[in-house]
């Protein structure tokens, strides 16, 4: 049985990869079991500067999801080269650095750093909702994107993953932008915009008004937003949004993903990665399925 | 951290919206300290995210917890019946530390949030502790054995309706006492008052946070509070493995 697959070159031992912003840099999940078994991570998102992130409450409770606004906390890229790389370039898995910006500039600089380590890839936030004056911007309008990712390739020697945002008017537009402007891959999708509101108080409840909206509850967008962007683009794609479980990633599969990010189900369970692998194996002994990557885009 | 499977093992209203759960484990517990908390796994409500709770009580096999009924999540778990089952992490934070020479300590604790405070007199045998606990009437009063088993303890409402009359800081104000180090847990205007105090006496005093928290490993940053480091300049800590337990005078409040 092969549960490996590939995407732009970079061999996976398996699709499933822990998504950006609910895995730090890999070291809290370690003491829960061998990161190794994943397929890869994404780290926390990296940007140039030390950023403190948003102030006041992080995260709501919402049906089936969360809603959180982080506003990219992070050491910025030095401090991240000084203290998590050595650790990082250690591990027997792929680890994609999560890079973001305010400025185009900001993002070639972070991305040119990070083309200097061994870490084989790289993932480019544009559709982070929490940050006012951060990547928003980027990843709304198609031609903005393809600007982006252009400038970006430019100075990344890493094959360049683009993470789309779900917040705009055509996805299949954004991801067709994403590959003309020279993306290895593109990841889809990032948090829904969404609010919380108090009622009693009068107030929302996150610190940031809004916040990004994860989990099962936004499952159908996902998979439906992956199905048009696999549609629209030869590159390969990797779909998340609530997996939760081995039926979740093999939906996304089939709909179009070469691999799979899980997010919130991290959140969840610590274990939540390590219980994913192992699912997919029996699923697909169950099922026969010799080669996991045989059902990639299957659906008829 | 461990993430062990638990079952209930009685749950019970210790009054009104507030219960007392021990949790039992078949497999022995990772090593566990007073002020650490859990992050347990709350079933058949459509919600993804744990709920953490302070240790009580623990021993080799088994965790107690109080909880408050406050919210949807805490509604659930406060509705668990013996035998059921639920994941946790277990133990996550850094519990309230003492050094060689906080001979003297004075535990200052309001509410629900007094729990934490109970476990030191097992964790830290030989020490002189003294508590101050306030409740807001005599009928909220909870937890005064388990601190008269260890230490002189006084009891105070709000309302005068038992003990002492006022606040525990107030209280611990008109003692005798000179503790070498305050470790308070309770509402915000209880660690405030706290806070005062501390500055005041120049007493180093150490809080136990809450917070809403995420993954409980330190991992999504949801969970942050603001301190104030050496040069001055503020920083987001994590509450869940950076703290709960904090300097008061580090703390932003």
């Amino acid at each position: 049985m092969n549960l490996s697959v590939n995407i732009a070159g970079v061999p996976f031992k398996n699709p499933v990869i822990a998504a950006s912003g609910t895995f730090g840099f890999g070291r809290e999940y370690a003491e829960f079991y061998d990161i190794n078994l994943l397929g890869g991570f994404c780290t926390k998102g990296v940007t140039k500067e030390p950023r403190l992130g948003n102030s006041g409450l992080r995260i709501a409770d919402t049906p089936m999801g969360m809603l959180n606004c982080v506003g990219l906390q992070n050491p910025g890229v030095d401090a991240f080269l000084a203290r998590e790389v050595p650790y990082l370039e250690s591990l027997d898995t792929v680890v994609i650095v999560n890079i973001a910006g305010r400025t185009e500039a900001d993002y070639c600089e972070v991305a040119e750093k990070v083309s200097a380590t061994k870490l084989p890839m790289v993932e480019l936030n544009i559709s982070c909702p929490n940050v006012k004056a951060g990547g928003i911007a980027f990843g709304i309008l198609p031609q903005s994107v393809e600007a982006i990712t252009r400038a970006v390739k430019q100075h990344c020697a890493k094959p360049l993953i683009v993470k789309l945002s779900p917040n705009v008017a055509s996805i299949a537009d954004n991801a067709r932008a994403a590959e003309q402007g020279g993306a290895d891959a593109i990841s889809l999708i990032n948090t829904l915009t969404g609010m919380a509101v108090d009622w009693r108080r009068r107030k929302p409840i996150l610190g940031n008004v809004t916040g990004g909206l994860s989990g099962p509850a936004i499952k159908p967008i996902a998979l439906r937003m992956v199905y048009e962007a696999y549609k629209a683009v030869k590159i390969p794609l990797i779909g998340l949004g609530g997996i939760m479980n081995a039926d979740d990633a093999l939906e996304f599969m089939v709909a179009g993903a070469t691999a799979i990010q899980i997010g919130t189900a991290n959140i969840f369970d610590p274990n939540a990665g390590i219980a994913l692998v192992n699912e997919l194996t029996t699923v697909m002994k169950e099922c026969k399925i010799e080669r996991i990557g045989e059902l990639i885009g299957t659906l008829s | 951290m461990k993430d062990i499977l638990f079952t209930v093992a009685y749950n019970k209203p210790l009054f009104d919206r507030v219960h007392e759960i021990r949790l039992e484990s078949s497999e022995d517990l990772p090593d566990m300290h007073c002020g650490q908390f859990l992050h347990l796994e709350v079933k058949d409500v459509p919600t993804v995210l744990r709920r953490p709770f302070c240790l009580y009580k623990f021993d080799r096999r088994s965790v107690t917890i109080i909880v408050a009924n406050v919210g949807k999540g805490s509604a659930r778990v406060c509705a668990m019946r013996a035998g059921e089952t639920a994941r946790a992490i277990v133990p996550i934070g850094n519990g309230f530390r003492l050094e060689e020479k906080h001979k003297k300590v004075a535990l200052i604790g309001g509410g629900v949030g007094c729990a934490p405070l109970a476990a030191l007199g097992a964790c830290y045998p030989g020490r002189e502790f003294r508590s101050y606990i306030g409740f807001a009437k005599k009928s909220a009063v909870c937890f005064e054995s388990d601190f008269a088993a260890f230490s002189k303890t006084t009891v105070c409402t709000d309302d005068g309706s038992y003990g002492y009359h006022g606040y525990p800081t107030d209280a611990f104000a008109g003692d005798d006492f000179t503790p070498d180090v305050i470790l308070t847990c309770g509402s915000m205007p209880l660690v405030k008052a706290v806070a005062r105090l501390s500055a005041a006496t120049g007493i180093p005093a150490y809080m136990s946070g809450e917070s809403h928290m995420g993954c409980g490993v330190g991992a999504c940053l949801v969970c942050v509070c603001a301190l104030k480091n050496e040069k001055g300049e503020i920083e987001h800590k994590r509450a869940c493995v950076d703290g709960p337990v904090f300097d008061l005078k580090d703390l932003v409040l």
